[in-house]
């Protein structure tokens, strides 16, 4: 049933989404340190594309429409934004 | 034209064939509001961009006299629990209300749902900041401190707008029933909604876990 498919979607979702977040606050909360920190990263991006994927439907094959262009457009202009900001306050923050 | 063979034609939760018309209008008006979550998302980049170059000097009170983690945790289990009662709202109106006539009780109860876990986030993120303000964290001790005041609060303001949103929808729903305008109305607050989560998600790894490690 298409009904049915369009339910499991949202649950298969929530459930990959309430996983990597469980596996960072735990990680943090006992372990830390340097496996915390890159199981953190990885946890934050993989949810992301869990979220876009699942909850907003945005497909990640072909190009059938903007929407996807427009998400990697926008996260370009915070790359360079964000890590321009970062590395030059950065840098002055090192001299100092 | 192309739109028939078409899986999806806009982010969020496509209304399907049998909504006719409404869901190739939706096309125009929910891509165009995702333009607009693009721009709302690089207003976020930039508080978070603030925040960052001033991490370095969080300290005195810094995150770990401020942080509540298990609150953290509690504030994210509400936002995605509303994340999937909204999707419910939205999968209710794609199946149930392709005709005028259908009742709008069950889609009125998903929305309802959210509706409370959205206000046990805002419940618990206002009793953080009144915490953190009393343990001599306000927004104007540091930089560090209006900086995450700023980009926390301007998460929290959004998540209102939301419930606002929300809850006129559910009037409109009730006094109008679902018609044309409303069903594009709620497929425009679904994607708002779904974005705000992603945005909590950039905010509890980067601002609370990170700020823990």
């Amino acid at each position: 049933m298409e009904n049915n498919k369009e339910f499991r979607h949202y649950l298969i979702g929530f459930v990959l989404a309430t996983l990597l977040t469980v596996i960072p606050f735990t990680l943090v909360a006992t372990v830390g340190g340097k496996i915390a920190f890159f199981a953190l990263i990885l946890s934050a991006i993989l949810q992301l594309i869990v979220h876009l994927r699942y909850f907003l439907h945005l497909s990640f094959k072909g190009q059938q429409r903007e929407d996807l262009q427009l998400v990697l457009f926008t996260g370009l202009i915070l790359l360079i934004m964000i890590g321009g900001s970062v590395w030059v306050l950065g840098d002055l923050y090192n001299r100092m | 034209m192309s739109f028939s063979i078409r899986k999806s034609l806009h982010p969020g939760l496509n209304l399907g064939e049998d909504h006719g018309d409404d869901r190739l209008e939706a096309e125009t008006s929910v891509f165009g509001f995702w333009v607009f979550m693009m721009s709302d998302l690089v207003t976020f980049g930039m508080f978070f961009a603030v925040f960052a170059t001033t991490m370095p000097l969080a300290c005195c009170p810094g995150p770990k006299e401020l942080f509540d983690l298990g609150s953290v945790a509690w504030q994210t289990a509400f936002l995605l629990a509303s994340s999937l009662t909204s999707g419910m709202a939205i999968l209710t109106l794609k199946q149930e209300h392709a005709s005028r006539s259908a009742s709008t009780k069950k889609l009125v109860f998903w929305l309802l749902v959210t509706v409370l876990l959205g206000c046990g986030f805002l419940y618990r993120e206002i009793s953080d900041f009144i915490a953190m303000a009393a343990a001599g964290g306000p927004p104007t001790r540091s930089g560090y401190l209006s900086a995450l005041w700023s980009l926390v609060g301007l998460h929290g303001l959004h998540v209102t707008g939301g419930l606002i949103w929300c809850l006129v929808i559910v009037a409109g729903i009730v006094v109008r029933g679902v018609d044309h305008r409303w069903k594009l109305t709620l497929l425009r607050w679904a994607v708002f909604w779904h974005f705000l989560d992603v945005v909590w998600i950039a905010i509890f790894s980067f601002v609370f876990l990170g700020g823990l490690l």
